[in-house]
């Protein structure tokens, strides 16, 4: 008997699992209440709101623009190379030093973005002064961005000739190692396409009165980089930021005195580099300065502080599944397509005006695509912000757009603010009211 | 271990429970109602079709009856049911396992017995997926719904019945009603990329209190008849510490019938009556007549036991909801006595405008008395 008792008490535990949800028959065999939405456009919700220019200087910027585009924009990069030495020390623990004698110089820049449709793509490199920096304007450095031209690079060119096999290190198919392609000019200039395509290496072979060393300047030197093409002529250059700066290898060879060596009067060959000590970029027209307007982008990097009113009952009784910023624009961005850029939204995390600490979780942004030439209303998503804000409403509920990456560009996209009532910026919000638990 | 100190566990084990698991079975049929009555019987009083109820100690149905009980005696019933619902066409299966009644009871003088347990009241464990397209900015989407929820209202009994007269028997019994449901609502959306799934839980808790008074009376020492009423306050329920609803429970009264055809035989009937309708809140309520037949064959030990019942569910669009039931069942009795072994297995088939269900029910019921 005890063992049949066990035999049903398995059979009951066993069978002790549930399948209660089926598909429902509604209305007459569901609940009586649904699951409302709601979708609102909160036209008045975002007030109190104002642009800020100065976050992020051409000269910090991850990317220098070159571009030249008739009646839109002409923007030059320019950077100073650190100091050289002019002689070296030939024994260790003498003073004594010789001079060097250059023989040629390896110059490369990285082009990090372009635009793949631009064809007779020309890059040029001019001399400026080592005295530009920061306050240097487009206007003062005019004279030198017109002057004789160091050097000048086909890019079209190149990446239509055929492709220049290294076969120490490709295999017998001539399949190129680390995905990276060379090509190369009778002139010295040398192009390699790195990851995938999305970056261009050039190295231009200068030689001596391209490249001078002058003792009483400390080897120091000053480039400035202008584009050509038949359209579409706008690229970028990587910088210090950026991690991928100019870089300059200056190879050269000394002759060792007899009285200092026990190799009297050899020759030795070395080489040094040159890395920007400050590297930046002038356009023309430059960002006209702020309005009433909301400014994003630009140079120095502006950007838009918008305070959002959050009604009470979009805290407590709602749960929110969609918010959406509106935004008007006041005209189309102008510029090439390649220079398409996207805005984020960050909250802040205390509303402390231009200053204002921006929040580091990703998750709560929002961003969007500027398309160049598109006058279309921009649309960001800020569903999990929203979200946010009404379950917890300690935040502040605020948030700044910005330009990304910041001043890389010249291009700046303007909105109507709070201060045009047909334009201002609004909030679409679709939520779900809350479900009515308990009753029949 | 004995068998006996086994059921015993068993039982201790059950009674600890919290109300809530202590479900019916279910029905979807009471989703747009309060719920899905339960069924206050034992395994073998179900497998009579019910018709036992009245006559039967651990049923708590009628209070009166416990004053046939001679020493202290803890019964439960448990039942898994398989339950497939073609609803407007739509089909679908469902199961569930339940711990529907337990009763206590023992005498404290010689004509007055104690009793008490827990049986389900309402059940309320359901989940429907509703799949639909809206139109949200200007975009036909599609969503899907999810509504759940998962708990039963229990009735909590504590019965007292006294022997008035050899052939009169008085009970009287205080409910509470008592229980919760944990409740989740959730829509999510095709387009993941926009739209945030969005989600409601909360734990609806109910109260209420309640009367019942019932007789039994021996025509003949073969022929029993029993009556019983039984009135309830309104059933509160309560999210978050504030009322969100109140609603009427019935007025129930209902009489039995029955008779020993000799010492191996037993035939039983019994009605019962529900003013479902007076839930005023509930567009669609009914109220509601049973019945009930069946009988019990062979020695007490382990006797066969079969039933037929019909009758009407409370809640139901249109016409009437009805339900039919066929069950049948074994009984066992062990260790000389002090424990039988009850099983069954149930077949109901429910009818209403626009939905159909059968189930079929596979019951076990234990009673020890240490």
């Amino acid at each position: 008997m005890t063992r049949q008792l066990a035999f049903l008490f398995l059979l009951a535990a066993a069978a002790c699992t549930e399948q209660v949800t089926a598909p429902g028959s509604c209305p007459n065999f569901c609940p009586t209440d649904s699951i409302a939405i709601r979708d609102t456009i909160f036209a008045t919700i975002i007030d109190r709101d104002s642009s800020f220019r100065g976050y992020v200087p051409s000269y910090g910027a991850e990317a220098m623009p070159v571009a030249d585009l008739p009646g839109i924009v002409d923007s030059r990069a320019f950077f100073v190379l650190s100091k050289a030495a002019t002689r070296v020390t030939v024994k260790t623990g003498d003073t004594t030093t010789t001079p060097i004698i250059p023989d040629s110089v390896r110059f490369r820049l990285s082009i990090v973005r372009r635009d793949t449709l631009a064809t007779n793509l020309r890059i040029r490199l001019y001399h400026v002064p080592i005295t530009a920096d920061s306050t240097s304007t487009f206007a003062s450095l005019d004279a030198a961005f017109n002057g004789p031209v160091v050097d000048s690079m086909n890019v079209s060119a190149l990446l239509g000739s055929p492709a220049f096999i290294d076969t120490v290190t490709a295999d017998s198919l001539e399949r190129r190692f680390y995905g990276d392609t060379t090509y190369r000019d009778g002139g010295g200039h040398i192009l390699v396409v790195r990851d995938s395509g999305r970056i261009l290496d050039l190295y231009f072979h200068l030689d001596t009165l391209q490249a001078p060393v002058v003792e009483a300047d400390s080897g120091q030197l000053g480039f400035g980089v202008r584009v050509a093409a038949d359209s579409l002529a706008s690229i970028a250059l990587s910088t210090n930021e950026a991690g991928r700066p100019p870089f300059l290898q200056r190879f050269f060879h000394h002759t060792i005195p007899d009285t200092v060596s026990t190799q009297p009067d050899s020759v030795v060959f070395g080489n040094q580099t040159q890395a920007p000590i400050f590297d930046s970029f002038v356009f023309d027209p430059p960002s006209p300065a702020l309005d009433s307007n909301l400014a994003v982008g630009g140079v120095p990097a502006a950007r838009a502080l918008l305070r959002v009113a959050m009604p009470a009952f979009l805290h407590d009784s709602i749960d929110v599944v969609r918010a959406t910023l509106i935004l008007v624009p006041v005209s189309a961005v102008q510029g090439a397509p390649i220079d398409s850029f996207r805005i984020l939204a960050r909250p802040v995390l205390a509303d402390l005006g231009a200053k204002s600490p921006l929040s580091t979780n990703s998750t709560l942004y929002g961003s969007r695509v500027i398309h160049i030439g598109a006058s279309d209303t921009v649309n960001i998503e800020l569903t999990n912000l929203v979200r946010a804000w009404s379950l917890d409403t300690t935040m502040a509920t605020a948030f700044i757009l910005g330009q990304v990456p910041e001043a890389t560009s010249y291009t700046e996209i303007r909105f109507y603010s709070s201060r045009a009532p047909a334009f201002r910026p609004g909030l679409h919000v679709t939520y779900v009211k809350r479900f009515r638990f308990g009753v029949p | 271990m004995n068998t006996a100190r086994v059921g015993v566990l068993a039982a201790v084990l059950l009674a600890a429970q919290p109300p809530n698991r202590l479900s019916a079975q279910d029905s979807q049929f009471g989703i747009r109602g309060l719920g899905t009555p339960g069924k206050l019987e034992s395994v073998r009083a179900r497998t009579t079709g019910g018709a036992f109820a009245p006559f039967d100690a651990f049923s708590p149905l009628t209070d009166a009856i416990l004053a046939d009980v001679r020493r202290m005696s803890a019964s439960f019933t448990s039942g898994t049911s398989w339950r497939s619902v073609d609803a407007s066409g739509v089909q679908s299966t469902l199961r569930g396992t339940r711990f529907p009644a337990m009763v206590i009871a023992g005498p404290v003088t010689r004509r007055i017995v104690v009793g008490g347990g827990f049986s389900t009241y309402l059940d309320r464990s359901f989940g429907v997926v509703i799949h639909d397209t809206i139109d949200l900015r200007g975009v036909q989407q599609p969503i899907t719904d999810a509504i759940t929820s998962d708990g039963a209202i229990a009735d909590l009994r504590i019965a007292v019945a006294a022997r008035l007269h050899r052939r009169l028997a008085l009970g009287l019994g205080l409910h509470r009603i008592t229980g919760s449901t944990r409740v989740n609502a959730t829509r999510s959306f095709a387009d993941t990329a926009n739209y945030r799934t969005t989600t409601a839980r909360d734990e609806v808790a109910y109260g209420a209190t309640g009367g019942s008074a019932s007789l039994l009376f021996d025509v003949t020492s073969d022929l029993r008849v029993a009556g019983w009423f039984r009135t309830d306050t309104r059933l509160r329920a309560d999210v978050g510490g504030h009322t969100v609803a109140e609603n009427d429970l019935p007025l129930t009264y209902g009489t039995g019938l029955q008779w020993r055809a000799g010492a191996q035989a037993s035939v039983a009937g019994s009605l019962t009556w529900r003013n479902w309708g007076s839930v005023q809140s509930i567009a669609n309520a009914h109220d509601t007549f049973n019945w009930s037949v069946g009988a019990e064959i062979g020695s007490p030990a382990s006797p066969f036991r079969f039933g037929l019942r019909g009758g009407q569910l409370p809640f139901g669009v249109g016409k009437t909801p009805t339900e039919v039931g066929y069950s049948a069942g074994l009984g066992r009795q062990f260790s000389g006595g002090r424990g039988r072994l009850d099983i069954g297995l149930e077949r109901l088939q429910r009818s209403g405008t626009g939905l159909n269900e059968r189930v079929w029910t596979f019951l076990l019921g234990l009673t020890v008395r240490p």
